[in-house]
């Protein structure tokens, strides 16, 4: 067994979904996977209390860290407090098999340091505007994962998802993209059982993943990929 | 400059990973009770010469504890901070702050020095820790206090810009007007021949007791 518990960073804008879709992670996979969340609150501990609110997790599972106006330095250029945290929940915590750390909102170049967390999920909504895949960063381009969240009012904000999902797939080579909505089925579905996947890549492994955002920008394009 | 130059310039680096961004050391809860603009300098001059001078002179200690390799110095000087700080949110403050701090350290400078402390030390103070590392460092006495006195004004000074609307260049102002009395302050410091034990223990109870307020806030940027 791995000595730590797998670590899978959750960035995106303000608003575009990361706190729902964390809640229906947990939903979905609590049930069969030990799971801890940190979340990394602007102001408040709104996205903390949301979810102890939602009754998806016992509420010591949860924690929040304050980042004084810096949600990005929290996950890529000071991280020492989200490891502090992670490292508490997994020792306070029964032993814990996968811990979701969720950014502050932020913008489009936010990403994770390989340091924090082991894979990334960066996640954005078709009304935040569906030019967002094509404008990229590293997030868009990077992140092991992209979820393009709120499908269902893609006709009532004039966003077009294929296209979105096209700009996504050329920015990202091979990474993969989900569209979906969590108002419908099979809401976080493709997203649990993708990170399903990555835990036991990551049990097998014992203990290691490699991760596409790691090393140097468009690194990934230069050598094979197993997701 | 000496050989610890270098690590100096590095440790009191906002850049250097220890989580000092998150922290307002009361300057936030402050603003809240009332303080503006122009009664910041007067907050960052006061934490000097009370707490941050305090903490400059655990920091020198533990530099000397280390070097000399005594972890019984050390675990004093642990108890030492705590007697000094009788809040015990700005003593969880102070051990998370040092934490961190420690972990980039060893880091960045790998070394048994680093790490025995890590090992022995369940309080991890920061102002012990910052000792800790600068003799892993290779820093001076000098060279600690002014790190730590410089660390202290500067982090306040960098939440005064976002906690108010002011011009960068003024807060890099007032620290600048500081140099002088924070240059002497950590000569004080560095060269006071008494041990820590038998020093005055400047305390600024209004910063403890504001420290609880802000603990209890809902809505908040920092972590203090």
């Amino acid at each position: 067994m791995p000595a730590r518990a797998l670590r899978i960073g959750i960035g995106g804008p303000v608003g575009s979904g990361k706190s729902s879709l964390i809640a229906a992670l947990c939903r979905e996979l609590a049930g069969e996977i030990a799971v801890g969340v940190v979340t990394n609150d602007i102001y408040t501990t709104e996205d903390a209390e949301f979810l102890r609110a939602e009754g998806v997790l016992e509420p010591e599972r949860i924690v929040a860290v304050r980042t004084g106006c810096c949600p990005h330095t929290a996950i890529r250029d000071d991280i020492t407090i989200n490891l502090e945290a992670v490292e508490e929940l997994e020792r306070d915590a029964d032993p814990l098999e996968l811990v979701l750390v969720e950014s502050g909102g932020d913008n489009l170049t936010a990403i994770f340091s390989p340091a924090l967390a082991d894979v990334q999920i960066f996640v954005i909504d078709v009304a935040g505007g569906d030019d967002i895949p094509r404008k990229g960063g590293p997030g868009i381009a990077r992140a092991d994962l992209l979820v393009i969240n709120k499908t269902d009012l893609a006709p009532h904000v004039g966003s077009d998802v294929e296209r979105m999902l096209a700009d996504a797939t050329e920015r990202r080579g091979d990474l993969p993209v989900h569209a979906l909505t969590l108002a419908a089925p099979p809401f976080a579905q493709p997203v649990s059982q993708w990170i399903r996947e990555q835990l036991a890549q990551y049990v097998q492994a014992g203990g290691h993943l490699h991760s596409s955002a790691s090393g140097a920008p468009d690194d990934h394009h230069r050598h094979p990929h197993k997701h | 400059m000496g050989s610890g130059a270098v690590a100096s310039l590095l440790l009191a680096d906002s850049r250097f990973p220890a989580g000092s961004y998150a922290h307002s050391l009361g300057l936030e809860q402050a603003v809240a009770e009332g303080l503006d603009a122009n009664g910041v300098a007067a907050f960052i001059g006061a934490r000097m010469r009370l707490v941050a001078t305090a903490d400059a002179a655990l920091g020198v200690a533990a530099r000397r504890a280390a070097r000399d390799r005594s972890a019984q110095r050390l675990a004093e000087l642990d108890a030492e901070h705590a007697a000094r700080c009788p809040s015990p949110v700005l003593r969880d403050i102070a051990r998370r702050l040092g934490s961190q701090l420690l972990r980039s350290a060893a880091t960045a400078w790998p070394c048994e020095t680093i790490e025995r402390y890590r090992a022995m030390s369940t309080s991890t103070p920061r102002p012990v820790a910052l000792g800790v590392v600068g003799r892993a460092a290779g820093l001076s006495d000098l060279d600690v206090a002014t790190v730590a006195l410089y660390d202290d004004a500067a982090t306040v000074a960098s939440a005064a810009l976002k906690l108010l609307g002011l011009d960068p260049a003024l807060t890099a102002r007032w620290i600048a007007d500081l140099g002088p009395e924070l240059a002497g302050a950590a000569r004080r410091v560095a060269f006071d021949p008494r041990p820590v034990a038998q020093q005055p223990p400047p305390a600024a109870i209004g910063l403890e007791l504001a420290a609880s307020r802000h603990a209890d806030r809902e809505e908040r940027l920092f972590a203090s």
